[in-house]
């Protein structure tokens, strides 16, 4: 490694931290959870009540769960089961992606702007 | 000359898919980025990205993630963003490589831009920008995985494996 390889690595380092403090300012701990197909809500989960909830993802139904204000995929139906093996969620900047069902369940306050396209 | 090309990039590629296969069982930090790998497969594509040339090492990438598809993973979004992560991430590394940077930080350049291109893909194939909370966890972690396979990387080469091969023909 030489002068170069270690300044882009603190390049690197540096617009992680970054990153990472912005969309740490911007997240928001709601009580509310979005259920995405594609870019469109289709179910919006109040995180306050311990429930199941079951989605029509690509490959199949996706079961998810919602305990002591945490959110989860407790069952899907995908290659490798990732999102399932992510675990709880309860803050928008940790979003749950399902990728092969097109699934994503992002947490958020009352009024989610971004979910509003016109 | 011809012949020979074409026996090394598919014998180049025939390793890249079996590292690729070998690797794909084992995905480590799924709380934090699901699906996480070493992509030490990479270790190949750098290789070639050196000894040969962009042409070559486009190819064997392409072909690699094809064929993983096919024995694997199968054509369904996961090949989209395999593909999208691998010709990000070789167009960056050979842009970079004429800089002053040493195999190492071109590794890392290439590691960084697979999962700047994997974001980018997601983002597209799911229409929503949530992915991108992915970001600062896939910079962060490409730097470890970018200097191993770069050391990996330099080793190899230091072997000169061409010369190696121009001997056996005598």
């Amino acid at each position: 490694m030489n002068k170069s390889d270690v300044k882009i690595v603190v390049i690197i380092i540096l617009l992680a931290g970054f990153s990472y403090i912005i969309f740490n300012l911007v997240k928001e701990n709601g009580n509310t959870a979005f259920v995405y197909y594609e870019d469109k809500i289709i179910l919006t989960i109040d995180l306050n009540i311990n429930k199941e909830y079951v989605v029509q993802g690509l490959l199949g139904d996706v079961v998810i769960e919602v305990k002591d204000k945490n959110i989860r995929v407790k069952e899907e139906s995908s290659p490798k089961h990732l999102c399932s093996l992510q675990g709880y969620t309860d803050s928008s900047s940790k979003p749950i992606i399902c990728l092969p069902n097109k699934i994503v369940i992002k947490v958020g306050g009352g009024d989610d702007i971004d979910g509003v396209v016109y | 000359m011809k012949t020979k090309r074409i026996t090394t990039i598919s014998m180049l590629t025939a390793i890249s898919v079996v590292i690729a296969i070998i690797e794909s069982y084992f995905t480590f930090l799924n709380g934090i980025v699901p699906g996480l790998k070493l992509g030490l497969a990479n270790i190949i594509i750098v290789f070639a990205l050196y000894n040969y040339d962009f042409k070559t090492s486009l190819l064997i990438s392409v072909m690699r993630v094809i064929i993983v598809s096919l024995v694997r993973t199968g054509f369904g979004l996961n090949f989209f963003f395999s593909l999208g992560g691998a010709i990000f991430s070789i167009v960056a590394m050979s842009l970079v490589k004429k800089t002053k940077l040493s195999i190492v930080g071109v590794s890392v350049v290439g590691s960084v831009f697979h999962g700047i291109g994997q974001v980018l893909v997601g983002s597209i194939i799911l229409n929503n920008h949530y992915v991108i909370y992915y970001l600062p966890y896939l910079l962060l972690l490409s730097i470890p995985t970018g200097v191993l396979i770069g050391i990996i990387a330099k080793r190899i080469l230091s072997y000169d494996i061409l010369k190696l091969m121009n001997n056996e023909k005598k």
